[in-house]
């Protein structure tokens, strides 16, 4: 193997280039798999329950949260729990994939200094991981749709189109991974950035139809003393948020369509229920994609200076 | 002569300096503050070659080089200019800290170092007991590695290194450790690995580490090659120039 000297140490970017990396990386499999393991390893070590607590985390979150909104708050919505979990889950993923992968590539710092091997496997790594989690959390949310359905047996326990879901999953999957090697890789040199990230996450959640449903953000556009002329762009506005898109389409292919109604001033009562707009989901979904190739492009451009930091 | 396991030609690695000091947002927001730049020449254009077979030693004071050099070889940093040639696996040893997770066991360590060294995980797994029973570990492999001694730790990654089937190996400031009868097995060990046309190259601050080891010493001074060649005289030209403090 030769290696030649190149005065910047910029990675390029060109086609050839990016083909080339990926080769490199799929050469690497077997390492990704061994450090996705043993972040898998390292995070119940020392735990009991092990593994149970990241299904335990969010159905207690998830617990409280339905006490919250159904008792003191008062919403009344046939079934909670599910609409609250078909978002939450999702965005759990989202949210602790980013937090770790923020911190992947500068914790292993040591590491790197001594050995080579493809930094993106790092970040990577971390995504998988909590990827992994998430599967298996979706999949004991469905065990209690199910359980749902049998104790109180009407509907169907879920949609057909559910079978759309992996489309979505694949989607989050870029648009994540994505962003975990864009933050990955600026965290390394200001380390500022984790702490805006985890803000920027905290705002996301309520950025997000994940308390509430996506109606009631279009009747609070739509109420009469809002200008006309910005409801739509508003309203287009909130969707072209990707993160957000995603998880109005995880709930709306797999669970019932939630009217919800609004009472306006001289008792004008309205029913929204809004269908999924599949256009504005193959927005979030190209957006995603290119958010993975910037990301990506981004690393590759950087990650030789990580060990170079001053 | 057959094809060196080493060969690098003119290799320099120039490095940013901020006199900041620390990179951050405020720094990069305060940029008029921070144009002292200075770019410093770690290695500065070196040339020489390292034969299958050969053990090499490297010398010089603190700064010389001697460390971003065997990076360069590990390829944790791109080189600024110039070009090496490396014919086989690499294996640079890795030491406390860097490779090994603490809350981790002994074994699962030992798959992912040999894992990162480039073996698959069957193929770490087939020597496995070579591995264990090589760095004398006993039962403790399955206790976590924070429970283990830094000389058992250093046991531990110089065994998964040498059984990595490398042909190049990079050794940084380690050897020293472990009781003399370990030291003994690993002089006795890597010269198996010489005879077997493994390379190896070592930084040292240990002269009589590198006297009975090396059979051939680089010194360097400020990223340069001062001298090369056998080591006896090159160790000799080293302590008179008064750079390494005797007794040290």
């Amino acid at each position: 193997m030769v290696v030649r000297g190149s005065p910047s140490a910029v990675g390029g970017t060109t086609c050839a280039h990016v083909l080339s990396e990926l080769k490199e990386l799929y050469r690497y499999r077997e390492l990704l798999w061994t450090f996705v393991v043993r972040e898998l390893r390292i995070r119940y070590k020392n735990s009991v329950l092990g593994f149970f607590w990241s299904i335990l985390n969010p159905l207690v979150t998830v617990l409280v949260m339905t006490v919250v909104f159904k008792y003191v708050l008062g919403v009344r919505v046939p079934n909670y729990s599910a609409y609250l979990l078909a978002a939450y889950l999702p965005f759990m993923f989202f949210q602790l994939a980013l937090l770790d992968s923020a911190q992947s590539i500068l914790s292993q710092l040591p590491l790197l200094k001594k050995i080579y091997f493809p930094r993106e496997i790092l970040p990577i790594g971390s995504v998988i991981a909590n990827f992994l989690h998430f599967i298996l959390a979706m999949g004991v949310f469905f065990v209690y749709l199910l359980f749902v359905w049998w104790l109180n047996p009407g509907e169907n326990p879920f949609r057909a189109t559910v079978v759309a879901l992996p489309m979505l999953i694949v989607f989050q999957f870029c648009l994540t991974l994505g962003l975990a090697l864009f933050i990955s890789a600026l965290n390394t040199f200001y380390e500022d950035v984790k702490y805006l990230v985890s803000v920027g996450l905290y705002l996301l959640f309520f950025l997000c139809p994940i308390l509430y449903f996506v109606e009631q953000v279009y009747a609070a556009i739509h109420a009469p003393d809002m200008s006309q002329a910005w409801q739509g762009p508003l309203f287009t506005a909130y969707n072209l948020n990707p993160i957000a898109m995603l998880l109005i389409g995880y709930r709306k292919l797999m669970l019932d369509p939630q009217p919800i109604t609004v009472t306006r001033t001289g008792d004008v009562i309205e029913t929204h229920n809004l269908p999924l707009d599949w256009g504005m989901l193959g927005i979030a979904g190209a957006v995603s994609v290119l958010v993975l190739l910037f990301g990506y492009a981004y690393f590759n451009s950087v990650k030789w200076k990580f060990v170079e930091r001053p | 002569m057959s094809k060196p396991a080493i060969l690098v030609e003119d290799l320099v690695k120039e490095f940013d300096v901020t006199h900041t000091g620390y990179a951050s947002l405020k720094g990069k927001l305060l940029w008029w503050k921070s144009k002292r730049r200075e770019r410093l020449r770690a290695v500065a254009g070196i040339s020489f070659s390292v034969q299958p077979g050969e053990c090499v030693g490297v010398v010089g004071k603190n700064g010389a080089g001697k460390s971003t050099l065997l990076g360069l070889l590990a390829r944790v940093y791109k080189p600024t200019s110039g070009s090496m040639e490396l014919n086989g696996r690499v294996a640079p040893l890795l030491e406390l800290g860097a490779g090994f997770h603490p809350d981790l066991t002994g074994i699962e360590n030992v798959f992912f170092n040999g894992v990162i060294l480039g073996l698959t995980r069957k193929q770490v797994a087939e020597r496995l007991e070579q591995i264990v029973e090589f760095s004398e570990i006993g039962d403790y492999v399955d206790a976590p590695v924070r429970t283990y001694s830094s000389g058992m730790l250093l046991r531990l990654g110089f065994s998964v290194a040498v059984h990595v089937d490398a042909s190049i190996l990079l050794v940084d400031e380690a050897l020293a450790v472990g009781d003399i009868e370990f030291q003994r097995k690993c002089l006795r060990r890597i010269a198996e690995f010489q005879q077997r046309g493994g390379a190896i190259l070592f930084v040292s601050h240990d002269m009589e580490a590198v006297r009975r080891a090396a059979s051939r010493v680089i010194w360097m001074r400020s990223g340069c090659v001062e001298k090369d060649g056998d080591t006896e005289q090159v160790l000799r030209a080293y302590e008179q120039s008064g750079e390494h403090p005797v007794g040290d």
